[in-house]
């Protein structure tokens, strides 16, 4: 299996907003390869001079686990090149088919590398703030394997973070309403990332670890979605609130 | 004895018996809901002449999504009458309900009554004295929940029992539409929302009741009960089944339900 072939592919096909058929189709993308691709694509990206921002995790919750049809939790690497300005605007026509799903997103102040404790990865955290993650699977009709969510980066494609907030904030159950045109689209909690966004902090400071990579000081971790995520349409402005954190958004030109 | 009487008399056997019954619509037209409130009122009277203490309301399709499912674009309300209370932790005897499920609410407590004309935000703001976190255990006595929204107002609007948990706490200084909303089944996450996911924002759902109760003259009263409305997902539970539904800023609440025997 060519590792360096199937990352151009994948970076290919997010650079040009073009949808390609999943890479299993063609051979098994066992795990291990399937990171080891994602690692050669975004080494690409930062080869074009976008910097390493943190990690996203994803399938954090069983209404993503039950929506995508995956029952284990994955990762991905963020980058500047992703993030959208908080009151910004973004252009369809750079992505395949984006969805959007409310997330937190925690900073850190502190490395956090390998298995932490909860205690340990809380104290990492230098502020918690609302966060909406656009995902856009680069393969036809959003459908893949484990495999190829994985090498695609975990569908990574950008980000807008709202205001810090410092981290004397409980986030266990922070109510939340997405909202499109003034329309709330998804309601929920922070409870259903895992239960406590904190254990997808450790997790994820888990899978960077053995992965050989740490999370630096000035990370920013996207604790994974709290509900279904929902497409994107040209025009829309979306727009997050969260108990005690406060509120994001970002709009889709028409 | 009327229709209606009738109708209110078989689903009170099929209450008792926990026996389900075929869904009511056939008896009424399936878009008259003043005929199915009218064998619900039979059931309350009914309730009321044998004893039974009245002591609140709860709202029902109070959710966007379980309004489009039944093809309404209002809620629906039923009677809570004091032997429905289950206390804080208890477990629910096998045989006893039909096929229960449960939803994570709020409950209302209220301090004065709500018996003006078209109650408004401002009055209900003045007469709600406490809230508290709460879990409405939801059944019918038609088989297989096939309802429609006769079948649930006619059947009490599916009510079964209540369990009021945590602190009671004033209302002054919470945010009631954003605090978040999580209910586990053996300690997993099985639902979760907020607040907003009831009507936009439970109190409105409690003015919507107030507004209701006075046109039907029963209007809310100081010391009545008022169950918000499901804030996340509605969720089977089975024998042995045990849940705890926390609410942000308001405590917590559990249930069990008993194996069958």
């Amino acid at each position: 299996m060519d590792i360096e072939q199937l990352a151009e592919r994948v970076d290919d096909a997010a650079r040009n907003a073009s949808a390609i058929a999943q890479l299993s189709a063609e051979a098994e993308l066992p795990l291990p390869d399937a990171y080891r691709v994602q690692a050669a694509s975004v080494a690409r990206r930062l080869g074009r001079g976008e910097r390493r921002t943190g990690i996203k995790m994803g399938f954090t919750s069983r209404a993503k686990m039950v929506q995508m049809g995956i029952g284990t939790m994955i990762w991905g690497r963020l980058t500047s090149g992703m993030a959208v300005e908080e009151g910004g605007e973004i252009v369809l026509s750079r992505y395949v088919h984006p969805r959007v799903e409310p997330e937190v997103a925690f900073l850190l102040r502190r490395p956090l590398a390998g298995p932490v404790t909860l205690p340990e990865a809380a104290a990492a955290v230098e502020a918690v703030a609302p966060a909406m993650e656009i995902i856009d699977s680069r393969y036809r009709d959003f459908k893949f394997s484990l495999g190829d969510v994985v090498a695609d980066n975990s569908s990574s494609s950008g980000y807008c973070v709202g205001p810090w907030s410092a981290p004397d904030v409980d986030t266990a159950n922070l109510g939340l309403v997405m909202v499109f045109d003034g329309r709330a689209v998804q309601i929920g909690s922070t409870a259903a990332i895992l239960g406590h966004p904190l254990r997808s902090l450790a997790a994820a400071a888990a899978f960077a670890g053995a992965a050989g990579e740490d999370l630096p000081a000035g990370a920013i971790v996207l604790a994974g979605g709290a509900t279904t995520a929902e497409p994107l349409r040209a025009g829309v402005h979306v727009r997050l609130e969260m108990e005690r954190l406060g509120a994001v958004a970002f709009r889709v030109a028409g | 004895m009327s229709v209606a009487a009738k109708i209110s008399e078989r689903l009170r056997q099929a209450e008792q018996a926990a026996v389900p019954i075929p869904p009511v619509r056939g008896d009424v037209a399936a878009d008259d809901i003043a005929a199915a409130y009218a064998i619900q009122d039979c059931g309350t009277e009914a309730g009321l002449r044998a004893g039974r203490r009245l002591v609140g309301r709860k709202i029902g399709l109070t959710a966007k999504s379980v309004q489009r499912q039944l093809g309404v674009d209002q809620p629906d309300y039923g009677m809570l009458f004091a032997d429905m209370e289950l206390a804080d932790g208890d477990e629910v005897p096998s045989g006893l309900l039909i096929a229960p499920r449960v939803e994570a609410e709020m409950a209302f407590l209220l301090g004065r009554d709500l018996d003006c004309p078209s109650p408004t935000m401002a009055d209900v703001l003045r007469s709600v004295e406490a809230v508290m976190p709460a879990i409405e255990v939801v059944d019918s006595r038609i088989a297989g929940w096939d309802i429609r929204l006769v079948d649930t107002v006619a059947d009490n609007a599916s009510s079964g029992r209540f369990v009021l948990g945590g602190t009671a706490r004033s209302i002054a200084g919470v945010d009631l539409r954003l605090a978040g909303m999580v209910m586990e089944r053996q300690g997993e996450p099985v639902a979760t929302g907020a607040g907003a996911a009831c009507l936009g924002h439970p109190l409105i759902a409690v003015q919507w009741l107030a507004r209701k109760m006075v046109e039907v003259g029963r209007p809310l009263v100081a010391g009545d009960l008022v169950m918000s409305g499901a804030l996340g997902p509605v969720v089977p539970a089975g024998g042995g089944d045990w849940f705890e539904a926390r609410i942000n800023g308001l405590g917590s609440v559990r249930i069990a339900f008993a194996r069958s025997a």
